[in-house]
């Protein structure tokens, strides 16, 4: 039955790709599906600085778009950026995807913003989507934000229950607003399970300089700081640097570890340093991409702001690690308040 | 004695560089047991000469015999392994390195992949020794003086074995004292059987020194004089100019009463505490010389610097025609008519990278002809430089080559003529016939006699002891940041001269 | 005599980086080839690419930032000045002009004047601070310029926090200043026919500034001072020139033009000073003054260059070329072009010692040179 529904799904959107192109609508290609068939639409994604293997977020939408891949029968294209590039540079990147056929294009992360405003003017039959930014809408463009910081109140509520000292950790890898959304979730988390509890906070860099997110050897120092100074859980929101935090949670015997974005606990790269990892703020962006080639795939592109909340299971904690058990029940209980606005978690610390 | 084999013989020498020759044919075989001197003007051709006795060029023609067995060199270390050594004119020293460090670098003596340095101390001793060099084996070299340095350099190439020396200018550096210690070191080693080859374009040294005196003009060999006490100095310099000799000497007084130039109790205390200057006074009148003598680095250096301005004085005044300049500027000095023949041409002087004509404008870029307001008048200084190399002889192809193709003499030339411009009031002029050509040293001398008669005050700095008797109207030495001695340059001699500068003797 | 000698010498002086460029050309072929690519066809789709008109926009607009970055770095470098901090300079520049011009509203000429001049002002005093520590204090430029720069980033960080000087746009995660009103921003130029992509209205400034140091170098006695202590200090110091002065005179030189480093995609196109500002230019800055050989003209060709390579990198990914490619021909070029003029420089030099030897030789008529003198070129 389920074949059945993709080779339809493969079968209408290959229709309509004819029929935006005027050709004839008489789709339903008995063959369509089959693994020998040509691939019917070329997706395009387009990352931002590091790219596919950044053990981040660009890594999470690759495995959004290799998933689809393995599910639908398209052709892919990945660009990446380079340090120190313009928007006209960006936008350029974007345009060539474009006028390559490219359909849907997927950017990676709010730095596209101004880039995709305008060529996705200029290419209007083509369906574009864009990751962490909602700060312009058009008709063929998807929005996919998440709501990280409802998923890091409920590590913070975790972090908060572990915590023996009273005293937990954040380490953000690039002070930026997004960042921010993770440490303001996790603080106000934390306090709703202890009140008097101290969150030490730090961000790892700057910008423009965005080495925070794959600086393992800063991630460590800054643990370890923490830890000297009785923290006992750290959460780090740091891209690649997160692995020096757990290695410094790991040899001072006793601390947890929290990880982001995927659940980091089942990373092959991570596996010595595993059983400290508490927990991890999953940050769902290979659902966002998956879903959004989907769309495209059944032939509603989707369009306008895509929250991936809490309700959507676009954000959420991971409970791999079995020492996360005796603290779900809790983390639950938050969820199910956040889900039904009880209560709101601020985006601002 | 003679009829041995020559320790080395350089027979029909021939090195072309792409348009010219620098050593053409050139025939010279020296004896083991002898010093066989190299004269020759700057640009004769020595340097090329040695360079190839040394393994730094190939001969296009001719061969070398060592021990009267035909060698070629590829490299320096072919002509160490055949027992030639170079003690080169610029020391080649470590300084933060000790005597004994500076010995073996390069040919470190190793026992079981260590440093064995005790191997090397008795080494070393043995060497010095026997050759009466000697040198205190722990001093760190930057605590030495000129002479122990050459000493070092010297133990250098012979703790490699080396048979068969080369000296390069090796008395350039030196005073008087100094050179005699470096002759009795030399006869050591002669009568030890070495072979010293000895370059030189002081021919009173030479002719005290040598065995065998080989003059060299225009990259070829001239003569060779196997008897030096056949011929005086001046022959010989005849010998290597081609033709008659100038000498340094003033005609009648053109001192008049006006002082265009005074220094009053100069003193100068370094950060570290050290005095370099110490209460220096003098005055300079118009149409006068007044020649400083002494011994490098006993504050002539921090002197001239002082008076152009370069450096600030701790104490103490500078009056220029009757004005105080103490607290102006060196370009302002400069404006109001200071010329300046810096101590090191290419360091101070000249811009190596820059055309002649930019050259021409260095020190004088406010002044016209070369600047109209803030800009520069490119014609003016064109027009002007190509005055220059026409009344100063430079020779050149073009004012538009880099400073840097010149020879000594006609880079020395362009500075002198640059400075003779514009109607200085003062000249301070430190060695300003250094390592120039006869030619070109005549040229320089008759240039300042010239301004000097037209009324320019020139404070005269120099090394060269016959210059500063013969061009100075008075003369006084500098020792340790202070003058200390007076004397009336027609009656001293070089040698009463020479231990005032080195502290010993009183004012005659 | 002297003509054939210039000829002579323009000849040479282009050779170099032909030869620079052809050199490097094949150590590119030999790296594409041992991963696998046909260098033939990566470099026509490169130049296929490169030479369509809405990429020639996008590379002289990459070339006019590169110009302003690579000028100001050379100011420097004709002192024997390191001025890494170029990097530092512009972003501050750009951040406090974005703030200003953000704030304020004035008829159009004046608006992007004010912008600007605080830009120059802002680069000016931010080097000046570099300038003083070598000057009085004699602290390595180098170390106090990499310093300010990670000061400057620390000092935008600080300020552009919402609440601060920062403006936060609904939805997005980006924040970014007040945006300049279109009274501060300068329209591109649709110059390029083919396209309705525009060039930078301020490439016009980059041209004058090109004009600017070219004159001020070579045709006033500042700029004969500046490069007389480059050449030697020592020379300069005796020939009267103020180091000290110099030192700061070029430094604040160096960091006004670093200020306008940002202006042209500032006023030209993002309007805001954000956190995705274009990081890093100061240090291609470097490479491209390096490549110009600190020449108006040279380094204009250089930005150039480097602006197609940049842009026509794009295409190499999308045809599954690694475009690290590029930076590796990036760097290749350099070197090759410093060896180059290094080697054309001595040969220079010797040509000139071998005239000046014939020169000298010239008078007696029997100098060592004479026999050899009819073969000699010029």
């Amino acid at each position: 039955m389920r074949r059945v529904i993709k080779v339809a799904a493969i079968a209408m959107a290959g229709a309509l790709t004819l029929a935006a192109c005027g050709g004839d609508s008489d789709g339903g290609g008995a063959s369509a599906g089959s693994s020998v068939s040509p691939a019917s639409y070329k997706v395009g994604l387009a990352y931002d600085i590091g790219g596919r293997g950044d053990q981040s977020f660009n890594d999470a939408a690759a495995r959004g778009l290799d998933q689809a891949q393995k599910e639908f029968n398209f052709e892919k294209k990945e660009l990446e950026a380079s340090a120190g590039e313009t928007d006209a540079q960006k936008e350029e990147r974007l345009r060539l995807l474009a006028t390559g056929g490219y359909n849907p294009i997927i950017a990676v992360g709010f730095a596209y913003a101004t880039a995709l405003k305008a060529v996705s003017a200029e290419f209007p039959d083509t369906s574009f989507a864009i990751i962490d930014d909602a700060s312009f809408t058009a008709a063929n463009v998807a929005n996919l934000v998440f709501a990280e910081e409802q998923g890091s109140f409920l590590v913070g509520a975790i972090a908060a229950s572990a915590s023996k000292t009273g005293n937990i950790g954040f380490i953000g890898g690039v002070n930026t607003p997004l960042l921010q959304k993770f440490e303001a979730g996790y603080t106000q988390g934390a306090k709703a399970v202890n009140a008097d509890i101290t969150v030490q906070v730090k961000y790892l860099t700057q910008p423009p300089d965005f080495t925070g997110f794959n600086d393992p050897a800063k991630g460590k120092t800054t643990a370890q700081g923490m830890i000297d100074n009785k923290a006992d859980v750290v959460y780090a929101a740091a891209g690649g640097s997160g692995s020096g935090a757990f290695e410094a949670a790991k040899a001072a015997a006793g601390p947890w570890g929290i990880g982001v974005d995927s659940d980091q606990y089942k990373l092959p790269s991570l596996a010595k340093v595993k059983d400290i990892i508490l927990t991890s703020m999953i940050k769902r962006v290979d659902v966002a991409v998956y879903q959004f080639v989907k769309s495209y795939n059944d032939g509603a592109p989707a369009t306008g702001i895509q929250t991936f909340d809490l309700a959507k299971e676009g954000v959420g904690y991971s409970t791999s690690n079995p020492a996360v058990a005796e603290y779900t029940a809790k983390a639950d209980e938050f969820k199910e308040k956040i889900i039904s606005g009880e209560i709101t978690v601020s985006a601002k610390p | 004695m003679t009829t041995t084999t020559p320790s080395v013989e350089l027979s029909g020498i021939t090195k072309r560089f792409p348009g010219v020759v620098a050593n053409r044919d050139v025939n010279i075989k020296a004896q083991a047991g002898h010093v066989h001197a190299i004269v020759g003007e700057n640009g004769a051709g020595k340097s090329t000469l040695m360079n190839i006795l040394y393994g730094l060029l190939r001969p296009d023609e001719g061969t070398i015999h060592v021990d009267g067995r035909e060698v070629s060199f590829a490299s320096p270390s072919d002509a160490i392994a055949a027992g030639i050594g170079m003690v080169h004119q610029h020391f080649k020293l470590a300084d933060n390195f000790t005597v004994l460090e500076n010995v073996v670098l390069g040919a470190e003596p190793t026992r079981g992949g260590r440093l064995d340095f005790e191997a090397a101390r008795q080494r070393i001793t043995e060497i010095s020794q026997r050759y009466g060099l000697e040198v205190e084996t722990d001093a760190l070299v930057e605590e030495l003086g000129v002479g122990d340095r050459q000493r070092v350099e010297i133990l250098k190439v012979l703790y490699r074995g080396a048979r068969i020396l080369i000296l390069d200018e090796p008395t350039a550096v030196l005073v008087p004292q100094e050179v005699d210690e470096l002759f009795d070191a030399l006869r050591e080693l002669k009568g030890e059987g070495l072979t010293v080859i000895f370059i030189s374009h002081k021919l009173d040294e030479v002719l005290s020194v040598a065995d065998e005196i080989t003059v060299i003009r225009r990259g070829t060999t001239v003569t060779t004089v196997e008897d030096p006490r056949s011929v005086t100095a001046r022959q010989l310099a005849e010998l290597m100019v081609g033709s008659e000799l100038p000498v340094p000497e003033l005609r009648e007084s053109t001192v008049q009463d006006r002082v265009m130039l005074t220094a009053d109790g100069l003193t100068l205390t370094l950060p570290d505490g050290r005095t370099v200057l110490s209460d220096v006074t003098f005055s300079i009148r118009s149409g006068e010389i007044l020649g400083i003598a002494g011994v490098e680095g006993n504050g002539q250096a921090e002197l001239v610097e002082a008076v152009m301005g370069v450096r600030r004085p701790t104490s103490g005044t500078v009056h220029l025609g009757g004005e105080d300049v103490s607290h102006w500027s060196t370009r302002q000095r400069r404006e109001a008519g200071l010329a300046y023949i810096p101590e090191d041409r290419t360091r101070s002087a000249l811009l190596l990278e820059a055309p002649l004509w930019e050259n021409r404008m260095l020190g004088h870029q406010t002044m016209a002809p070369n600047a109209r307001g803030p800009l520069l008048n490119r014609g003016g200084a064109r027009a002007d430089t190509e005055r220059i190399v026409r009344e100063y002889d430079v020779r050149t192809p073009s004012i538009d080559v880099a400073a840097s193709a010149l020879s000594g003499g006609n880079q020395q030339k362009l500075i002198v003529g640059r400075e003779m411009t514009g109607e200085p009031q003062v000249l301070v002029a430190a060695h300003p016939t250094r390592g120039v050509d006869v030619g070109a040293q005549a040229a320089i001398w008759e240039h300042i006699r010239n301004a000097r008669a037209a009324g320019l005050a020139v404070l005269l700095i120099s090394a060269d002891l016959d210059e500063l008797i013969g061009m100075s109207d008075r003369l006084t030495v500098i020792f340790r940041g202070q003058l200390v001695a007076d004397f009336d340059p027609r009656q001293v001699t070089p040698q009463q001269l020479g231990s005032a500068m080195t502290g010993a003797g009183e004012a005659a | 005599m002297r003509r054939r000698f210039d000829l002579r010498s323009v000849l040479i002086a282009l050779a170099a980086p032909v030869l620079a460029i052809l050199f490097s050309v094949v150590v590119i072929s030999v790296v594409l080839l041992a991963v696998g690519d046909n260098p033939f066809d990566v470099f026509s789709k490169m130049i296929e690419y490169g030479t369509q008109p809405r990429t020639e926009v996008l590379i002289l607009n990459s070339a006019t930032i590169y110009y302003f970055s690579a000028v100001a770095v050379a100011i420097g470098f004709k002192m024997n000045l390191f001025n890494i901090g170029v990097d530092g300079q512009y972003r501050l520049a750009a951040f406090a002009a974005a703030v200003v011009g953000g704030s304020i509203n004035l008829p159009a000429p004046l608006h992007v004047l004010v912008i600007l001049v605080t830009a120059v002002l802002v680069g000016a005093m931010w080097a000046g601070i570099a300038a003083v520590l070598r000057a009085y204090r004699g602290v390595s430029e180098v170390i106090s310029t990499i310093m300010l720069n990670f000061i400057a980033t620390g000092v935008i960080a600080y300020l552009l926090q919402p609440g601060r000087l920062a403006v936060e746009v609904q939805g997005s995660n980006n924040i970014g200043t007040e945006p300049i009103p279109p009274s501060g921003q300068v329209p591109g130029m649709a110059i390029i026919p083919g396209t309705e992509s525009k060039v930078y209205g301020l490439a016009i400034l980059a041209v004058l500034v090109g004009f600017g140091y070219w004159f001020l170098l070579n045709r006033t006695r500042f700029g004969f001072d500046l490069r007389a202590t480059g050449m030697s200090e020592s020379a300069a110091v005796s020939s009267g020139v103020d180091i000290k002065r110099m030192i700061v005179a070029a430094m604040l030189l160096s960091g006004a033009v670093a200020g306008l480093v940002g202006m042209p995609q500032l006023l030209g196109s993002s309007y805001s000073y954000s956190l995705d500002f274009p990081a890093g230019l100061g240090f291609t800055g470097i490479a491209i003054a390096l490549l110009g050989r600190n020449n108006a003209v040279g380094i204009a060709f250089g930005a150039l260059l480097w602006g197609f390579l940049d842009n026509s990198a794009q295409i190499l990914d999308l045809e599954g070329v690694p475009k690290e490619i590029v930076t590796i021909m990036q760097g290749t070029i350099v070197l090759s072009v410093v060896i180059a003029y290094e080697l054309v420089r001595r040969y220079r030099l010797r040509e000139q010692q071998r005239l000046t030897g014939q020169a000298t030789a010239e008078p007696t008529g029997i100098g060592p040179g004479a026999d050899e003198r009819e073969g000699a070129p010029a």
